[in-house]
């Protein structure tokens, strides 16, 4: 009975019926290997054997080693834009996250009208980005902007907010969360129906209130939701482009100073305005080791306070 | 009435072939005026092509991209039968990071506008025709062009042309007719200086119904450039792009001069125009905003079409000091990729836009002056510009003491000149502190370029 591996007949099954159902399978995730292959694979590995040249994309790439990344180090600007993209890691991650677990609390309960206001939320989530981005851009116009005219009758804040270093951060973290809501309120919503009714109600009965039994059942039980949520935004903050490119593309791009500019935008400026696609090949690794070692950290980290269900019993 | 209307068209003509040899003189805003370069009268012919072939040209402009199609419809039936072109517009803001793109992966298209600013990188980078072959073949001297419209498409020991000017362009004052009646100003003229200018924006303002006397300082070729200049100052770096001038006396005295009146409320932030482009500033002119608005004379299509209220142009004021009107003058190019299938098509192409036929599509489109020096060129896009009654020879007296655009190019210039701007007219810090940054802060392109 032993199997012979390396025989393609038996990768593949033993019976025609197997061998029949594995090429199927094999058939069916053919295209999205194949898509992944190419316009994630290949482009991956070029980039990183990019990172290693200098290249202006148009002469031939010249082998320069590891002068891309002690150049890295170096530069101030990357390590500004660290601190923007963290800066807003810090806003958007943890207000998001809250916004989204209460909008799924809420649109969990037994109201009139339900679905459309789960639909409503859901919007900005197939918004593009890049057209949210330009009316919030509007919304937050000094002076003529929606913002400011809803907050005339008040006295008005006529507030720079896309120019002045201290609060572009601001429009620029609002439109993210806003965009994320739908998305994570959906994944907590899930989590939410998960959670056995039996709890809350051998609770009630123990007298808890409301309050307590958001606190000692529903939040330990949405742990691993949170969970996911929180390494998904992260990934996602570290990735914040659209955003920034569109809302000061018209004021000064990346912000003064570059006040604006996170790490996936001066990937962009040193590579496709800059032509210096050694060096944002460079700058790209540079962001998927950081980004993998959060994960990691977050990985190690969960085994603290994330609680899964077990099905053993 | 009729000797009096020719010897008006005799000294427009006159005055035309003056103007088309000025920009050699613009290049050195400290330099007086020198002798022509220019043969004034002189043709350029167009040739047939060899072979036809499918071609691509792309440009940014929605205007050009009319008038290129016109123009490449009548070079296929003139002068290559059988071959058929493709009109591709990308708008400005995505131009040139499309272009880079393309240039890398070798997708250039085969014919495309390019800028002063932009010519010395593709043409180093070996993405362009030489086109000076192709020109010579045709008896077309570079030296019909003034050396401000194509000298900074030369490149190499022997200053090859590798890109040919296809238009000049240069900035005046749109003001608003209406709003000057309604403060009971007379309208300015080509003598005014900038403390006329000055007194005007401050007549002209009215906050309680939101609209600025001014907005004149958004861009370097519209907007600021003009100003310094003015102060014979050449602006931004030297034009052999090793020092900034910036922190120069003259640069801060304009700096200060739109300052003083951006604080006074008489012209809006970048912020209240939601942007810093001339666009914006135009914008707001459009919508009764704004009193004067410097615009180039790219803007005259645009306009005559969108303009519901009176208006007209004047020169840019006369600086008090230095006497001088300096607006700044810019010439966009047509060049041939280098990995275009057909080089030699594409240069063809290249020429029958540049030679006195394709240029007349341009001229009676009325929009882009052609760079074509043809008097009778010239006085078409005069006639053409449909503009009667409007002051549009403005633009033409703009030209005879102009300043040519300064080259640059590195991401640290671009950047610290945008954050300078930010930083005077948006922020409110000193034009001393700004400009100082700025510099500060280009420096390591600067001595690159050196």
């Amino acid at each position: 009975m032993a199997i012979r591996l390396g025989s393609p007949k038996n990768i593949l099954g033993r019976t025609p019926l197997t061998r029949r159902r594995a090429l199927w399978g094999l058939a069916l995730i053919a295209p999205n290997t194949l898509g992944l292959l190419f316009f994630f694979g290949i482009p991956v590995i070029l980039s990183f054997v990019t990172a290693f040249h200098q290249w202006n994309g148009i002469k031939p790439p010249v082998f320069i080693g590891l002068d891309n990344f002690t150049k890295l180090l170096s530069d101030p600007m990357f390590w500004q834009s660290l601190g923007v993209t963290l800066k807003l890691l810090v806003f958007t991650v943890p207000i998001g996250a809250v916004l989204s677990l209460g909008v799924a609390i809420l649109l969990n309960q037994k109201l009139h009208g339900r679905a459309v206001f789960r639909t409503i939320y859901f919007l900005p989530v197939i918004t593009s980005t890049v057209a949210a981005s330009i009316v919030w851009t509007w919304i937050f116009q000094a002076h003529y902007g929606l913002l400011d005219n809803l907050l005339a009758p008040i006295g008005g804040l006529d507030l720079n907010w896309l120019t002045r270093p201290d609060l572009v951060l601001i429009p620029v973290a609002v439109v993210t969360i806003w965009q994320r809501i739908g998305f994570y309120m959906v994944i907590f919503l899930a989590g939410l129906q998960n959670i056995p009714a039996i709890l809350h109600e051998a609770a009630l009965i123990d007298g808890a209130t409301r309050w307590e039994r958001f606190r000692y059942i529903t939040l330990p039980m949405l742990s691993s939701t949170t969970f996911l949520i929180v390494v998904l935004s992260v990934i996602g903050s570290f990735q914040i482009f659209d955003q920034v490119f569109i809302m000061t593309a018209r004021t000064n791009a990346g912000g003064v100073g570059g006040s604006a500019t996170t790490m996936a935008y001066l990937l962009y400026q040193k590579g496709f305005v800059g032509a210096q696609f050694g060096y944002a090949s460079a700058i790209g690794l540079a962001m998927f080791v950081i980004m993998l070692s959060v994960t990691v950290f977050q990985l190690r980290l969960q085994q603290r306070w994330v609680y899964y269900e077990s099905t053993d019993g | 009435m009729v000797s009096t209307k020719r010897l008006s068209v005799l000294l427009l003509v006159v005055l035309l072939i003056g103007v088309l040899s000025l920009p050699a003189q613009a290049q050195d805003a400290t330099a007086e005026a020198t002798t022509s370069v220019t043969t004034a009268g002189a043709t350029i012919p167009a040739a047939k092509c060899d072979q036809p072939g499918a071609l691509t040209v792309r440009t940014w402009d929605e205007n050009w991209a009319k008038t290129i199609k016109a123009a490449t419809d009548a070079w296929v039936s003139e002068y290559c039968p059988g071959a058929t072109v493709t009109v591709d517009q990308v708008p400005w803001s995505n131009y040139w990071d499309k272009l880079k793109v393309d240039a890398s992966s070798g997708d250039l298209p085969d014919v495309f506008n390019l800028n002063q600013a932009t010519g010395f990188y593709y043409a180093d980078n070996g993405s362009l025709v030489d086109l000076t072959p192709y020109f010579a073949k045709s008896g077309i001297q570079s030296t019909i062009w003034g050396s401000g419209l194509v000298d900074p498409y030369r490149y190499g020991d022997n200053k090859d042309i590798y890109a040919a000017p296809m238009e000049w362009v240069t900035a005046a004052i749109y003001y608003n007719k209406d709003l000057f009646d309604k403060a009971g100003l007379a309208y300015p003229t080509a003598a005014w200086t900038w403390d006329d200018f000055a007194k005007d924006a401050a007549a002209l303002t009215d906050k309680a119904n939101g609209v600025y006397g001014a907005a004149v300082y958004a861009e370097y070729q519209a907007g600021w450039g003009g100003w310094v200049a003015s102060e014979g100052v050449p602006p931004l770096v030297t034009q052999d792009r090793t020092t900034c001038t910036l922190t120069e006396p003259g640069s801060v005295d304009a700096f200060n001069f739109l300052k003083g009146m951006l604080d006074k409320g008489e012209m809006p932030t970048i912020s209240q125009m939601g942007g810093s482009g001339a666009d914006d500033e135009y914008n707001l002119f459009k919508s009764g905003k704004i009193g004067m608005y410097l615009g180039g004379n790219w803007k005259l299509p645009n306009a005559k079409t969108d303009l519901t209220f009176n208006w007209d142009i004047v020169q840019m004021p006369h600086n008090p000091k230095t006497g001088l009107s300096r607006a700044a003058l810019h010439a966009s190019a047509f060049a041939a990729a280098s990995n275009s299938k057909d080089p030699a098509l594409s240069a063809n192409l290249v020429q029958y836009l540049i030679s006195d036929e394709g240029q007349k599509f341009f001229a009676d489109a009325g929009g882009t002056a052609p760079s074509d020096p043809s008097p009778a060129l010239q006085q078409g896009w005069l006639a053409a510009s449909g503009l009667n009654g409007k002051n549009v020879q403005a633009f033409i007296d703009a030209t005879k003491d102009s300043q040519g655009t300064t080259q640059f190019s590195g991401d640290s210039i671009d950047k610290a000149y945008s954050d300078m701007m930010t930083n005077i007219f948006d922020l409110g810090m000193s034009v001393e502190d700004a400009t100082k940054a700025a510099c500060a802060a280009m420096a390591p392109d600067l001595t690159k370029a050196s």
